[in-house]
């Protein structure tokens, strides 16, 4: 027997779909109304954790960190890179900055002291730095509410510990340490600048300095820093990137470990992780509920057609090919909401990128695991929100005629001509 | 047509029949009482016979029709077509039975409202895998002479009902079956309409040989039948009429 013209069953299903026109439409309108809802409210959502995400790499931390191998848990004072000889911070630096991905590496040292000014005396993280490459990792430079970023001999601090000392840009401190040699180090500085990160730990006990005003009070030479904080390009390729990097500055000194973000903000991980899989949920409640909806126009539409099925049974049509057309609307169901779906989501999700809906007026900053997040409702682009919404509203189609295909295939011939 | 007596002796080895039928019943289960729709029919229509079925409503002649063309499986007995036996067949054996030697003709013409007339015409032959080319010369053909040229193109709501039925018509014998059964086909027609109807499938029969059985309450088609059958509750009444 010659191949059979399988277009017909295709042909009977679109043009099944369009003999009531309205019914198509307001079920394709649920359909498509319920993609552009899932496409928005994922895009909201990624739009909402990206700014987690990079409220909470692109603060401080950045979205790679290398470390000596030791450092963790206990963050010891001795245990810099490259052991107590230290390292070439440069060749570190420009091993980690070859990298494809990395927009940023900024070398760190941490030390903890005691901050005085008159009567009052604070205990404080000290952090040592380099200005210049901060500005492309942290957002210390652009958060100086007052002054500028510490050069050597100065130091800024955050700005509830300076409403707690009193202290302004310009006055002095002094500093005191415990050094790598056992010594207490001490030292005056002058106040650059009063940052404001928003994020009470860092405002309340973090004082930046210069690294090599740190590394003089901690007597430590110049080759020794605790950390490279790097900045990548997309906060998501953050893993690949780290293992570039730890490929790439394996040979500048043994026993340094490099980490993404994933791993050194662990609960932010977790709770990205936990959203993706509510974004996940929540399209599925959209769909599923969905597909009730359509699975029941579907049965009306299948209902008016028991004669019409029974007629096609009668010439010879197989189960099989009834169970197809059934099946074939249901997919052009889906795929004509999609259509459309996507010609309204694009234009909704652009607007929500572009401007976005500033709701400080009703909810202040808040933080999440350590994140400031600004009440603002921002989308952000991204193909996995609308590819999972597009296999899910497809999908929603053809379960949706699966129930009316079981009712269409069992029309008994006899009866339904009948009309029984 | 032979009647309820016949003996149907080696049922089914020769196929110098259309269709053929063993102690045919068809009971409906219903309260109070179960429903005796066909009571014991034995029939054998001949290859190349124009039949006609008549008899009052309710007299089982739709039943008899469902179960020659394997529509309904009978609740007792055995049904043959060319001497295959289609009562013991499965259900995808059964469609490929209607598909490759059965035509149906019914009484609203039941075409398929969204194909074209022509796709309408065609649906067995597509079914059956004959190639588009092949397929349309042959519609095209059988639409001249049946009338039908320049409504290709048409859907059914388009057509007149006697088109309707002639479109049906040609669905039915497009195929080549070894069958037509058609169920009242010109009770909705006007007189006109049903004897150009009724020409058109005399034409078949005669040029083409098909096997038409038809359920009438028409005298005009129970003139022109080769042979009536007349049905009452269920059973065939008496010999066969020779008329026409």
């Amino acid at each position: 027997m010659a191949r059979r013209d399988n277009d017909i069953w295709w042909r009977i299903a679109w043009r099944n779909l369009w003999r009531n026109r309205r019914r198509t439409i307001i079920t394709a309108s649920a359909l498509s109304f319920g993609f552009v809802a899932a496409v928005l409210m994922m895009a909201l959502m990624d739009g909402m954790l990206e700014e987690v995400v990079s409220n909470g790499t692109r603060v401080i931390t950045g979205q790679v960190q290398i470390h000596a191998d030791d450092y963790r848990p206990d963050q010891s004072l001795h245990a810099t890179m490259g052991g107590r000889e230290g390292l070439d911070v440069a060749g570190l630096l420009a091993a980690a900055e070859s990298v494809e991905g990395v927009t940023g590496a900024a070398p760190r040292l941490y030390g903890g002291g005691l901050v005085s000014s008159g009567e009052e005396t604070v205990g404080a993280v000290l952090v040592g730095m380099d200005p210049g490459r901060e500005e492309g990792v942290s957002r210390f430079g652009s958060a100086m509410r007052e002054g500028r970023m510490p050069g050597p001999g100065e130091i800024a601090i955050g700005a509830t510990m300076a409403e707690t000392t009193g202290i302004g840009p310009g006055e002095e401190v002094v500093l005191v340490a415990s050094a790598a040699d056992g010594s207490t180090g001490n030292e005056l500085y002058t106040v650059s600048g009063i940052f404001q990160l928003g994020l009470g730990g860092f405002d309340n006990s973090y004082a930046l300095l210069d690294l090599g005003s740190l590394q003089d009070l901690m007597a430590m030479d110049r080759a020794r820093i605790h950390e490279v904080a790097i900045a990548v390009e997309h906060t998501d390729a953050a893993d690949e990137v780290a293992e570039g990097v730890a490929a790439a500055v394996a040979g500048v000194s043994e026993g340094l470990l490099v980490e993404p973000w994933s791993v050194f903000h662990e609960q932010l991980y977790f709770m990205i992780s936990m959203a993706g899989a509510m974004n996940a949920m929540i399209a599925m409640l959209i769909f599923g509920m969905a597909i009730f909806g359509v699975a029941n126009t579907m049965l009306l539409a299948t209902f008016e057609r028991r004669r019409e099925f029974a007629v096609a049974r009668a010439v010879g049509t197989s189960a099989r090919d009834i169970g197809r057309i059934v099946v074939y609307e249901g997919l052009l169901l889906g795929l004509v909401a999609l259509a459309a779906g996507a010609v309204l989501a694009v234009p909704v999700v652009v607007y929500f990128h572009e401007f976005p809906v500033d709701l400080s007026g009703f909810v202040g900053t808040y933080s999440v695991v350590g994140s400031a997040v600004r009440p603002v409702l921002s989308a952000e682009y991204s193909w996995d929100g609308p590819l999972v919404a597009a296999v899910a509203l497809v999908f929603t189609g053809i379960l949706s005629a699966l129930f009316p295909m079981w009712r269409a295939v069992r029309v008994p011939p006899a009866d339904a001509l009948a009309g029984r | 047509m032979q009647g309820n007596s016949e003996s149907n002796g080696a049922s089914g080895a020769a196929a110098d029949y259309a269709v053929r039928t063993e102690e045919l019943w068809k009971i409906y289960p219903q309260d109070p009482r179960p429903v005796e729709a066909v009571r014991g029919v034995d029939l054998t229509v001949a290859s190349g016979e124009f039949v006609a079925m008549a008899g009052p409503s309710g007299s089982g002649k739709t039943t008899v029709l469902n179960l020659l063309g394997g529509l309904t499986r009978p609740t007792r007995g055995r049904v043959w077509i060319e001497g295959r036996e289609i009562t013991a067949l499965g259900d995808r054996e059964l469609a490929a039975v209607r598909m490759n030697r059965i035509g149906f003709v019914f009484q609203s013409y039941n075409l398929l409202p969204v194909l074209t007339a022509l796709e309408n015409a065609e649906f067995t032959l597509l079914l059956q895998g004959v190639a588009a080319s092949e397929r349309h010369e042959r519609v095209r053909g059988l639409f001249k002479e049946i009338g039908l040229e320049g409504v290709e193109d048409r859907f059914p709501p388009k057509l007149s009902g006697g088109q309707q039925q002639r479109v049906a018509v040609a669905r039915a014998v497009l195929g080549n079956p070894a069958l037509v059964l058609a169920d009242e086909p010109t009770a909705n027609l006007d007189s006109v309409t049903a004897e150009a109807l009724l020409d058109v499938m005399e034409k078949l029969n005669r040029t083409k040989g098909t096997t038409f059985v038809f359920s009438t309450h028409d005298p005009r088609v129970m003139e022109r039948a080769g042979r009536l059958i007349r049905l009452v509750d269920g059973r065939i009444e008496g010999a066969a009429v020779e008329s026409g």
